[in-house]
């Protein structure tokens, strides 16, 4: 199987042109082999790593790659 | 003299119920003189600048805070909700001001030791304001800066042993009653499952990959002192199978007025002799009592453990003996299909160490919700969109008549090919031997 | 304000790190006659209003005082709640789920000197500092949600609608002459992070007017797809428009199209988008509801039902609010039988007698037209009252 990072991060540079964050269900389906709760930890583990970074809007929480995405800006947080 | 002018706010210092206005000055005053030499870490003027805010609220009738996303401690993606106001040049003191959810202990019993701990930490790395408790039960820090973030998380874990709790699509900080800790109808020690439960999925409640929230809670009895029924997608309500346990002498003493009906409850108004019949007997749901010889016939058998005979005579009546819960799914307010009331899925679950029955439960709901919910689906939306008889097959139970109110009112049974005899393949030909074109 | 650190290493995240501990463990903290007597506890009852006394097997009794709390509330505050918990209650306290706190002493003597001491405690305007009070057939603490104080999309205040409301209803929290308890609840916006479906009554704040779209900034500041898909009710697309910019500038940017009508007034756009404000000085108000319960006694539990459409926002001290609330409590009080909560009292009379006692008015917005569970809403059957 291909590095799980590559998988994610060409994704996510394949949407970049329309947005910046994705909910875990987006991300999850690039595994489909994977159950949702080895997806999680696969997921989270690229959190830790500093590849993805959360963005929550209080009820709902998407990933994303770190400083992406116009939010950034506009929160005043680079 | 106050930094800023609160005409408006000021209205609210008067009245009897104790006022947040008077409060908040009162810290504001406390910060600018800082007897304790605190090195604070958020502006002094902090309080100041949110009675700022809040009065401009009052004059233009509209919120000055916005919403961000990215605020957080490494590696959890809840517990913190990023603020930022927008004035931040009139209000410099709450520019950024986040919110940090933390851990309650189950049943919010606390020592002046704990909460001063807590204080002395807030007080110098946030506000000094707090909400004791918000709703879901964390306790909630209001406005600190993004810098402090990381040092106020430092402190909670090494200093105080406690956790943030839960935002997002997250497990959410679960909550209890306060259970077998003080009350007689405790079915189960709620305190310790809650505390055993937000153990157990740590790692669900910081990092997220639900749909949505999700929400677990507690109530040790059907009286429903945390609302579980009706906000949580997994509601845990204490119960019993057997017999109420009955004291007819206190029961007659109830008769004879010497013990005030509800625990005293109605007090305060002359509702007349407690009358047995009147007041217990004809407004028991299931109409299951009765007096008979002077005492007191419960049919338990028919008894729907509403609560309202215990309620009304604690001294007399007492849960039963062999206890557990039940486990409701798919509670949710309004947004955005209309609320949603807990539906019950397993009408009784023994609650004993190491919950390993519970767990099933929980991680089949789960393990259904995340492969088939959608983004922003709540447990009980997903119910609705693929029936009740999914969410009892994902958690392997069988149907049973308790699972309804009453039974489907259409007959579109969407009937599956293995439960009807021959399966679904026929020859045409064999139906032209008897039927013409 | 030198910054002083906690121990925490910037540089090396990981060291060091504690995670995943949880809250602490609830017996750190029971005071010594409740751990003692946990799970063996026989009755209780309230001695007067405010004051618990239980029971417990050993023979032990624990006397509780509870006194309302405002669920704001500074550190200092909280301090002065340590030195009576370590005054009187041997330096334990709990909070309850409607924000009122608990003090435990060991005899009914030391409670009502207790309740004494914390009813003579004012503030600096006058107000009580821990009113006692909340217990029975009364009118106990008001849960709320965040508000003007602290929140992006409220439609009003919570501390601040609460409070005159708590006002208005003061001596209600510290006697007991309903005909059972009532549980009010406050939510600021629709979203109701305080779910408050299920009370007695509910005060909701509410949007009527749809986001104001700032076209100029809206693709600087926002992905337009996450507006999008913020949209429960899918009423936003992306268009393009041509404007004139602050400067006198026309040009064309990429921005949303919101079509009003279908607009449910959530925020959720406004969550991801700071481009699509939503609050509006004439616009926004309150919703009453009514007729809630989350109790299985007697009834099953039921949600609460719109009963007054709309209230003016009126800061700082919402007068028909407050009024409106003390009509419905007063219609209840006086026509209820006892142990009859708000909602079983409305279904025993019916609903058209639950708006001829309020004196409230019925109107269009009461029928509900959202989805599927409003047919379950309208009368089928000839059986009304005239």
């Amino acid at each position: 199987m291909a590095d799980p990072k590559e998988i994610v991060l060409e994704f996510i540079h394949s949407k970049s042109k329309q947005k910046s964050k994705f909910y875990f269900n987006d991300l999850a389906a690039l595994f489909p082999e994977m159950k949702m709760r080895e997806a999680k930890k696969l997921i989270n583990q690229l959190v830790s790593d500093g590849v993805l970074e959360y963005w929550s809007s209080g009820s709902t929480t998407m990933y994303g790659l770190p400083g992406t995405g116009k939010q950034a800006g506009a929160e005043g947080e680079e | 003299m106050a930094k800023h002018a609160t005409p408006l706010l000021d209205q609210l210092q008067s009245g009897p119920w104790p006022s947040f206005v008077s409060d908040i000055k009162e810290e504001a005053e406390r910060r600018h003189k800082n007897e304790k030499n605190v090195e604070y870490q958020v502006p002094v003027d902090v309080c100041d600048d949110l009675l700022g805010i809040l009065e401009l609220s009052y004059k233009d009738g509209t919120t000055h805070w916005k919403h961000g996303g990215i605020v957080g401690v490494f590696g959890y993606g809840g517990g913190v909700i990023g603020r930022y106001c927008d004035q931040p040049q009139m209000f410099p003191g709450v520019a950024h001001f986040h919110t940090v959810r933390v851990a309650q202990p189950s049943g919010m019993y606390y020592t002046s030791e704990y909460l001063r701990q807590l204080c002395d930490l807030w007080e110098m790395r946030g506000s000094g304001l707090t909400n004791m408790h918000g709703a879901t039960g964390d306790i909630v820090l209001l406005g600190t800066t993004t810098p402090q973030l990381e040092e106020i998380f430092y402190e909670l874990t090494h200093n105080m042993n406690t956790d943030l709790g839960g935002s997002g699509s997250n497990l959410r900080t679960p909550a209890a009653c306060l259970g077998e800790s003080r009350c007689e109808w405790a079915c189960y020690d709620a305190q310790e499952l809650c505390h055993q439960m937000t153990n157990e999925y740590q790692d669900e409640l910081h990092r997220p990959a639900f749909p949505y929230k999700f929400k677990f809670k507690f109530d040790g009895c059907p009286n429903g002192c945390v609302a579980s029924i009706a906000r949580s997608d997994m509601s845990f309500i204490g119960t019993w199978r057997d017999e109420i346990r009955i004291d007819q002498e206190a029961v007659a003493a109830y008769v004879g007025g010497e013990i005030q009906p509800n625990g005293g409850a109605h007090a305060g108004k002359d509702w007349g002799a407690f009358d047995i019949e009147k007041e217990v007997i004809d407004l028991c749901p299931t109409e299951c009592m009765w007096m008979e010889d002077g005492k007191l016939k419960i049919n338990d058998r028919e008894c729907t453990r509403c609560m309202h005979c215990l309620n009304v005579m604690p001294r007399a009546l007492r849960i039963g003996n062999d206890r557990g819960l039940s486990i409701l799914v798919g509670a949710k307010a309004p947004i955005l299909d209309g609320a949603q009331m807990g539906s019950l899925l397993v009408p009784f679950i023994k609650v004993e160490e190491p919950y390993d029955e519970i767990k099933e439960i929980i991680e089949g709901i789960w393990e259904w919700w995340m492969e088939e919910g959608k983004n922003r689906e709540r447990l009980g939306e997903l119910i609705k969109r693929q029936g009740l008889a999914k969410a009892i097959a994902a958690v392997g139970l069988t149907p049973v008549p308790q699972h309804v109110m009453e039974p489907r009112h259409n007959p579109y049974i969407f009937w599956k090919e293995e439960d009807v005899e021959g399966g679904w393949d026929r020859d045409i030909a064999d139906y032209r031997k008897h039927h013409q074109r | 304000m030198a910054f002083v650190s906690s121990g925490y290493n910037p540089e090396k995240p990981m060291e060091n790190r504690i995670t995943d501990i949880g809250p602490r463990h609830f017996s750190d903290f029971l005071p010594p006659v409740i751990a003692k007597n946990k799970g063996t506890w026989l009755w209780h009852e309230i001695c007067e209003p405010g004051i618990l006394m239980h029971k417990a097997e050993s023979g032990d009794e624990v006397y509780t005082v509870r006194c309302g709390g405002s669920r704001l509330m500074t550190v200092g505050h909280i301090r002065e709640i340590c030195a009576i918990a370590d005054k009187f209650a041997g330096g334990h306290l709990r909070f309850t789920t409607r924000n009122n706190i608990e003090f435990m002493v060991g005899t009914l003597d030391e409670a009502k000197k207790l309740k004494e001491y914390l009813n003579s405690q004012k503030q600096s305007g006058g107000s009580h500092r821990f009113p006692v009070g909340g217990t029975g057939a009364g009118i106990t603490n008001i849960v709320h949600t965040q508000g003007w104080v602290h929140c992006h999309t409220p439609a009003t205040d919570a501390s601040g609608t609460v409070k005159v409301v708590l006002d208005e209803l003061f001596e209600e929290f510290g006697q007991m002459r309903m005909p059972a308890q009532v549980r009010i609840s406050m939510a600021c916006c629709l979203n109701m992070c305080g779910a408050v479906h299920c009370s007695d009554i509910a005060i909701l704040g509410y949007h009527r007017k749809p986001p104001v779209i700032d076209h100029e900034w809206l693709d600087n500041l926002c992905e337009i797809p996450l507006a999008v898909a913020a949209c429960p009710v899918g009423a936003i697309r992306p268009t393009k428009k041509e404007i004139v910019t602050e400067k006198g500038e026309t040009k064309t940017v990429n921005t949303v199209a919101i079509k009003n009508e279908r607009c449910m007034f959530c925020g959720n756009c406004y969550t991801m988008c700071p481009s699509l404000p939503l609050s509006d000085q004439t616009g926004d108000g309150l919703v009453i509801m009514a007729g809630g319960k989350v109790s299985n006694r007697i009834s099953n539990p039921k949600f609460s039902k719109v009963v007054v459409a709309f209230i003016p926002n009126e800061p700082p001290r919402w007068p028909t609010l407050a009024k409106t609330i003390r009509q419905i409590v007063e219609a209840y009080a006086s026509d209820a039988r006892k142990y009859e909560r708000v909602g079983d009292w409305a279904e025993r009379i019916g609903w058209e007698r639950f708006f001829e006692k309020t004196g409230l008015e019925f109107s269009e917005h009461m029928i509900d037209d959202f989805r599927d569970p409003a047919y379950y809403t309208w009368r089928q059957t000839t059986n009304f009252k005239f």
